[in-house]
């Protein structure tokens, strides 16, 4: 019993920390992001890199990703983000484009340049893309 | 008629907007392209020389655009606004419609970028965000009234310092391209604006000067301040106002803190103070209001406004939709 009671706390361990990576093309224009640089360019306050128009891409609310790219890089909560995005739309500022599913993420990459998005480790190892940014969504 | 009317739309923009993720407005197909608005409906219940006046308000109505090509940028606000809902008032000189905001923004740079037309002006907080339903309270603080220009017809340049930095410079030298009831008219403003942001904190700093068609000459500065927070969300703002070559004074400052009670309701709480040496007055004006978010583009609130000296104490109530 406690042996499976351990095995079920490691499992657990191991889902919460997952390895959020912010990944841009094979050719995104810088190798590295700052956190900062991240959250201003998904909060569409910062829209070009290196004289390039970026193409945002945010994964769908229930996300479990997004959930902790809200947590650590953005560091907002729920409700701030809906006063910011009020806001912002008011500017003339609208929030990164939704996608379906990280294989559609990849696709993005692929084809149109610069493009940045997130993803967990794990799904970016096989594609090529540049990653910008690491963090342990368990942090 | 009037009332079916606004029932109508208002059962409409609920069905179509409930589960509403972050976007608003409406994609035009084939074209960056968006088009929404908002609108906001008001009683107000005025209280002056024991007579009791009631008014229930669409108080704005309002059309919002914006598209963008690579470093353009087109925003465009139309707006009509003071329509009377209970017919006392249906006189056509009340309806007013507006051009609130008609900007051309160009990208420069990764950190610069230039816009032109008639724009909210970049001073202080309120002042970004001056509609209701952005808003946590259906009444602005006094500041909003005659401190600063609003608006400006005219130039801003912007340089982001950094992502948490950023200053502007504002200038105009010719007439205002649109009218506003409740706005100073101006010709001419020079304007300074720092803005600084530090995790869930952030700062502003504003001064300028303007002059009206008539040559009345004003100079303005103020200073705020916003928290962030997970249960509580603070701002504050002070500004003072030199007229007609710093013989007349306006000051005024307000707190108000919005304390997140549940996750679609609100409780806030504004003190404010002003001293206008033109009107003769020194004033404290203390609000509790009440705020329900259904949804984060629908916003039901009801305020009480105790004044100190004038009698204006009197409960306002609002329906605000984005959509």
């Amino acid at each position: 019993m406690i042996k499976v009671l351990l095995i079920l706390s490691l499992l657990i361990i191991e889902l919460y920390s997952v390895e959020l990576v912010v990944i841009g093309d094979k050719n995104f224009p810088e190798s590295n992001l700052t956190r900062l640089e991240i959250k201003a360019i998904f909060l569409a306050k910062k829209r070009f890199i290196k004289e390039q128009k970026l193409l945002v891409m945010n994964h769908k609310a229930n996300h479990p990703m997004r959930q902790c790219f809200e947590k650590n890089i953005l560091e907002k909560q729920e409700k701030s983000l809906e006063r910011y995005w009020r806001k912002a739309y008011y500017q003339g500022k609208h929030p990164p484009k939704i996608i379906s599913s990280t294989k559609m993420l990849f696709l993005y990459l692929d084809t149109i340049h610069p493009t940045i998005g997130y993803s967990d480790f794990n799904s970016s190892i096989d594609q090529e893309v540049t990653i910008l940014y690491r963090v342990e969504c368990g942090t | 008629m009037v009332k079916k009317i606004y029932y109508a739309m208002l059962i409409t923009l609920l069905s179509l907007y409930a589960n509403e993720e972050s976007g608003y407005g409406w994609d035009v197909p084939n074209s960056s392209l968006n088009i929404g608005g908002y609108l906001d409906i008001s009683y107000d219940e005025k209280r002056e020389n024991e007579k009791r006046e009631e008014a229930f308000l669409f108080n704005d109505i309002a059309m919002l655009f914006s598209a963008n090509s690579n470093r353009i940028d087109l925003l465009g606000e139309i707006e009509l606004s003071h329509i009377s809902l209970d017919g006392k008032s249906n006189n056509s000189s009340d309806v007013d419609l507006n051009i609130e905001r008609l900007q051309l923004g160009y990208t420069l740079s990764d950190t610069q970028s230039i816009q032109i037309g008639r724009f909210n002006s970049d001073i202080g907080y309120w002042n970004q965000a001056p509609i209701a339903i952005l808003q946590d309270t259906t009444t602005q603080p006094y500041m909003m009234k005659e401190l600063f220009p609003k608006a400006t017809t005219g130039v801003l340049y912007r340089q982001n310092l950094n992502e948490e930095n950023y200053f502007s410079v504002t200038f105009q030298d010719n007439q205002d391209i649109a009218h506003q009831d409740d706005v100073e008219e101006i010709d001419n403003h020079l304007g300074l604006a720092y803005y600084k942001t530090k995790d869930e904190l952030s700062w502003r700093f504003s001064l300028g000067e303007y002059s009206t068609p008539s040559d009345i000459k004003s100079n303005y500065m103020g200073i705020g301040s916003e928290y962030d927070g997970e249960l509580l969300y603070l701002q504050g703002e002070l500004f003072g106002k030199n007229l007609d070559k710093k013989k007349d004074k306006v000051y005024s400052g307000y707190v108000q803190s919005t304390w997140h009670i549940k996750d679609t309701q609100d409780i806030v709480v504004r003190f404010e103070s002003y001293s206008n040496n033109i009107e003769e007055i020194k004033e404290q004006i203390y609000l509790l209001g009440y705020l329900y978010r259904p949804t984060p583009n629908i916003a039901l609130k009801g305020e009480y406004i105790q004044h100190s000296k004038l009698p204006l104490n009197r409960f306002v109530y609002s329906l605000s939709v984005l959509f």
